[in-house]
């Protein structure tokens, strides 16, 4: 049972930590590795609430108390992780609903550069000061849906 | 895509290009190229809308009905300082293509037509002011605006006069906006591409669309590139 348990966790924990460790910045990325790293980040969720409810079949299975009660922390832990967008949540945020002010009423200087579009003859601007840290930003334009990155 | 309005979100990396996730359909697609990487709308890519990068100053003459993003305050003070630009081009790469006398970080101004793909040193658009060029067989136009660092594409070629165009820059500063006359029809035109006096009055250039990029991800999506203006050595 303590086996059952060990492989549940490293599973867990190689679904969290594998995309971490193949996508971080400053670090080159191999298309295989990459492929690899997103097919992991397309089912870990399923996969940690197996491994977690396995986990906790097996902790408790096992007679002893305390690992039960430490290795089920740890795979909810890791089931919770696997949920946790690094890039959106802890590194970046994101602009959520945006919000527009009149161009001129923004408080912007004036050779500070946008990014500009014009869709159904409405005209938008998107600070890329802004832009650096949002990255994404999904608006509606005149109807017409769009994410503007950056 | 297919009418199905998807939802966007930062979710990873690729060689210092950002990946993005749809809730709709947790595909993933690269920023760069608005392409679908993997997930199950792997291969299918997002319609590009123009756009351009423009001083404040310069956006605000043309549009100033336009609407601007607000800044999020919880977030406000994370953004970027007025010299992010100078800070970046400090900043390493992973990947790093120093063929063509090109560095990682130099600045550069790409455009795909005819199955080719070139970039101009930006650097080098700015000085010239106004670029006459070809992009594979197709004829195009840069022009920069009048703010001195504003740049625009567009098809060098006037709908319905056979003669090639024949650009060249007026002064920066000139009262109607005009930015370059033509020598065939004795046009003045403005940043917008639009002619505003002479023969051709009323007719705009079409638009090219360009992408401001640094070398090493502009040459890392477009492997064929050639570059105007490079440096020699």
């Amino acid at each position: 049972m303590a086996a059952v348990v060990w492989v549940c966790l490293a599973i867990a924990l190689f679904c969290v930590a594998y995309p971490l460790y193949v996508m971080r910045p400053f670090r080159p990325q191999g298309p295989r590795e990459l492929q690899a790293a997103l097919a992991v980040l397309q089912y870990r969720e399923p996969i940690t609430i197996i491994c977690t409810m396995a986990v906790i079949v097996a902790a408790f299975a096992s007679g002893r108390r305390v690992f039960a009660a430490g290795t089920v922390l740890l795979a909810c832990l890791l089931a919770w992780l696997a949920r946790v967008n690094v890039y959106e949540q802890i590194m970046f945020h994101s602009a959520g609903r945006p919000q527009f002010v009149d161009a001129k009423e923004a408080q912007i200087d004036s050779n500070d550069k946008l990014i500009v579009v014009k869709v159904n003859g409405n005209a938008r601007a998107y600070p890329i000061r802004m832009m650096g840290y949002h990255h994404v930003v999904n608006d509606d334009i005149g109807g017409t849906a769009i994410v503007a990155t950056y | 895509m297919e009418g199905r309005r998807l939802t966007f979100h930062l979710a990873g990396i690729n060689n210092q290009n950002f990946l993005m996730r749809d809730d709709e359909t947790g595909t993933y697609w690269q920023q760069i190229t608005g392409r679908a990487i993997s997930g199950p709308l792997a291969g299918r890519e997002l319609k590009l809308i123009f756009s351009d990068e423009m001083s404040f100053k310069l956006w605000r003459e043309e549009e100033p009905g336009g609407r601007v993003l607000a800044a999020v305050s919880e977030y406000a003070s994370k953004y970027e300082a007025k010299d992010w630009d100078v800070r970046m081009q400090r900043t390493p790469t992973v990947i790093q293509f120093r063929e063509q006398g090109m560095n990682p970080r130099d600045l550069l101004l790409g455009i795909r037509s005819d199955h080719a793909s070139r970039g101009y040193l930006y650097d080098r658009v700015i000085e010239a002011k106004l670029v006459k060029d070809r992009v594979g067989a197709e004829p195009v136009l840069l022009v920069v605006g009048p703010d001195g660092q504003s740049v625009r594409a567009f098809h060098d070629r006037i709908s319905g006069y056979e003669d090639a165009p024949d650009f060249y820059r007026l002064n920066s500063h000139e009262d109607d906006g005009a930015v370059m006359m033509d020598a065939p029809s004795g046009s003045r035109w403005n940043f917008q591409g639009c002619a505003i006096s002479g023969k051709a009055t009323g007719i705009c250039l079409e638009r090219v669309a360009m992408l401001k990029d640094y070398w090493f991800d502009w040459r890392n999506y477009n492997p064929g590139t050639t570059v105007w203006g490079k440096r020699l050595q």
